[in-house]
């Protein structure tokens, strides 16, 4: 694999760089981004993202609602991890407000992330599979798994997408008599999804040729771009903010952290399915012992207000680090409401990622990202 | 909601981080303060990059990731805030330095973080911050720029044709003139409409107060009012004259042909500008330039019936104080509004009105 450009020598002809433009409207953009790229053949010179086709003012619309109504407006930031984000969301007003929170409700929380992070790989190992052309295989047993985990979802939340379930102190309402039930089928049914998706794309010879060693990123890179969660676990350095910087009660499980070797394509690939077996076995060890009780703390007030301050709330999204960070004045809206998006972040690293490569590499390149624009654009 | 709100106002006493802080830079000033989670510092402008410059080489911080870089609009004051980790250390800190709204400059820190690059690009572009130094200031997430700063306090979330009126003055100066230049009569619009929708509201709010006077149903007082409202339309549909005469015979086709030259005005331009390599903002200003020139010229040959000329343009600095005594004035008239208890119905219109009388005495 070329990773560096070479220049023609003297005596060939002289050719000019030509620029393609890629996108918005494009199925390996994964939504509505566009790249214009300047190639020399085949070869990728230079690469320049454009995004915010999607931008709906996600940091300005929740500074003019009240701390619940805000809760939607994070479902539809990262649309394939909502758990994960509105999980971050609430926590950040509950640092701000020392609000508790019952043990019940830290259960349901920590099981629903899990899975949420369960989901959002599947879609990922899936729309990857679509990216290196293994069109329909992978991406139909991925969702076959992926539609029993949305069913679960809507019989607890009522909704199949936007599930707006968490609260501040708590959750929404209690989930059904048969949670733990309903809960080990599903896990029953990941865990043979995953068997599946090892054999059809991790032991695939064409994803080994293809993506073994193409685009390394060397951990100091991946640091400095400020690339997070499984692109910089890909590069062997271990780091997981769920162990790192505990928050919810994700001290108490035993879990692992995957790492890759070299940070190429491919190590990104099997640390995101390892991911999806450690979700599992955490989600398995909370299911022994979700206790009974209240769902939510008591004594919380109809408007919520926080007092003035201001926190970074952080936590471990399926993409790496979601942020939250927000300002209270003492009012009932927050004053500044910023979403530090993972995908913002680890896309800012793609222009250094792909120089040097093939066109037809940059589609998976920019597949092992795993945007989503909604989170980019926000 | 002011700036009295801000967070750390007593500084209280210095946590690890901030004394490694304070040994790595003697002599900075260093303002700690407290987060849930992190601590937090508050440095100068001036000694901001040398604060940056020490967090990220000094060995005892070695902040060697930027996780996220927000602003804040303090009304008065913009500032950059930025989220700092060492994952040598584990330790975690958040940097904060505020500039006045008039000079909003920076110093960037993508030289020392890469991950930098877009985190400010985006700031700068929601927040008019500018980072001084930034090696790809463009514009990130609207590639053309949009020319004012959503993210502001000062922008609203709806509105925004009344909040554009001084980014739009100067194409409605150059319609009005088109319009002199093809001999068609000068009808502004704009006033008209405003006017009209301050006399409905004038008759929703009259029609409500009689309803509620009387104690009727909410559904009893929203029929009344559409039934005032359609009085009311009726009557203006009577009083309006029949199609003015004198016009251009084809005042249509004049309007097309005077909005294809405007346009090619406008693409010319542009291109001219990219040609110079100008920044988005000066590019917008060229442009503007152009169009005057383009509507002064059209309004030459019809000099009798060219219209008073535009208003001077308004400087920056006015329009941000406009705009902040507006938001003062919204924020007052609503916790009057709230102290009083009204329904938020209610406190819309207070809050409508109080804006629509401090418009008067601006005119005035």
């Amino acid at each position: 694999m070329p990773t560096e450009y070479v220049a023609p020598a003297e005596h060939e002809l002289e050719t000019i760089d030509i620029d393609v433009n890629v996108g918005p409207q494009h199925p390996a953009t994964h939504g509505v981004f566009r790249m214009v790229l300047s190639v020399d053949g085949e070869i990728v010179k230079d690469l320049d993202p454009v995004i915010g086709y999607m931008h709906r003012g996600n940091e300005k619309l929740p500074e003019n609602c009240d701390y619940r109504q805000a809760i939607g407006y994070h479902d539809r930031t990262d649309y394939l991890s909502q758990f994960n984000t509105e999980h971050c969301y609430v926590e950040a007003v509950e640092k701000l407000g020392g609000i508790p929170v019952p043990e019940r409700a830290q259960y349901i929380r920590l099981i629903l992330a899990e899975m949420g992070r369960i989901a959002s790989h599947y879609m990922f190992v899936g729309a990857f599979g679509t990216d290196l052309g293994l069109f329909g295989t992978s991406f139909m047993y991925a969702f076959r798994d992926r539609e029993y985990m949305q069913d679960f979802f809507e019989e607890i939340t009522g909704e199949r997408l936007m599930y707006n379930y968490f609260r501040p102190g708590g959750v929404a309402w209690d989930v059904p008599e048969n949670f733990k039930e309903r809960c080990s089928e599903v896990l029953a049914r990941i865990k043979k999804g995953i068997v599946d998706q090892r054999g059809l794309l991790l032991d695939n010879d064409v994803v080994l040729a293809r993506c073994r060693g193409l685009s390394p990123v060397t951990p100091e890179q991946a640091i400095d771009w400020g690339l997070t969660g499984p692109m910089l676990r890909a590069t062997g350095f271990k780091y997981d903010i769920r162990k790192n910087e505990p928050y919810c009660i994700y001290d108490r499980f035993d879990f692992e952290i995957p790492t890759g070797v070299q940070g190429d394509i491919y190590d990104r690939l099997t640390v995101r399915v390892a991911e999806m077996e450690q979700s599992v076995h955490i989600i398995e060890q909370a299911l022994e012992s979700v206790p009974e009780g209240p769902i939510m703390t008591e004594g919380m007030k109809r408007i919520l207000r926080v007092p003035p301050g201001e926190v970074y709330m952080r936590t471990e999204s399926p993409r790496g680090e979601y942020g939250v960070y927000l300002v209270s004045n003492g009012s009932d809206k927050p004053y500044r409401h910023k979403v530090r998006a993972a995908s913002f972040c680890n896309l800012s690293g793609l222009r250094a990622m792909s120089i040097g490569h093939y066109v037809a590499d940059v589609v998976i390149i920019l597949g092992s990202i795993d945007i989503v624009l909604g989170e980019v654009d926000r | 909601m002011t700036q009295e709100a801000a967070p750390s106002p007593a500084a209280p006493a210095p946590g690890p981080v901030a004394r490694l802080f304070q040994q790595a830079l003697p002599g900075v000033d260093i303002t700690p303060s407290q987060t849930p989670i992190d601590e937090a510092i508050t440095v100068h402008r001036d000694d901001f990059l040398r604060v940056m410059e020490a967090a990220h080489r000094h060995p005892d911080l070695a902040f060697d990731f930027l996780r996220c870089v927000s602003g804040v609009d303090w009304l008065t004051e913009l500032e950059s805030v930025n989220m700092l980790r060492s994952y040598r250390h584990g330790h975690t800190v958040i940097v904060k330095v505020r500039c006045p709204y008039e000079d909003p400059h920076i110093p960037s820190v993508s030289h020392l973080w890469a991950s930098a690059n877009w985190l400010e690009r985006e700031t700068q572009e929601m927040f008019g911050i500018i980072y001084d130094g930034h090696p790809d200031p463009r514009p990130l997430l609207t590639e053309e720029g949009l020319g004012y700063y959503v993210l502001r306090k000062s922008h609203p979330l709806a509105e925004i044709e009344e909040w554009q009126e001084g980014y739009l003055a100067t194409i409605d100066a150059a319609k009005a003139q088109a319009a002199a230049a093809t001999g068609a009569p000068v009808v502004d619009e704009k006033a008209a409409k405003i006017a009209a929708a301050q006399a409905k509201a004038a008759i929703i709010t009259k029609t409500r107060a009689d309803a509620r006077a009387k104690g009727l149903p909410p559904e009893d007082e929203k029929a009344a009012v559409a039934a005032a409202l359609a009085k009311w339309e009726e009557e203006q549909a009577a009083q309006a004259p029949p199609a003015a005469g004198g016009a251009p015979v084809d005042p249509k086709a004049a309007k097309i042909q005077q909005a294809q030259a405007k346009a090619r005005v406008i693409t010319k331009a542009r291109e001219e500008a990219r040609a110079k390599g100008m920044s988005a903002e000066e590019e917008r200003q060229f442009v503007a330039e152009a169009l005057k020139k383009f509507s002064d010229e059209a309004a030459a040959p019809a000099p009798a019936a060219a219209p008073a000329p535009a208003p001077a343009a308004q400087t920056q600095a006015s329009k941000i104080q406009l705009a902040q005594a507006k938001a003062k004035l919204i924020t007052k008239t609503r916790e009057e509004a709230r102290a009083k208890g009204l329904s938020p119905e209610d406190e819309r219109a207070a809050v409508a009105e109080a804006l629509k009388k401090f418009a008067e005495e601006q005119g005035g």
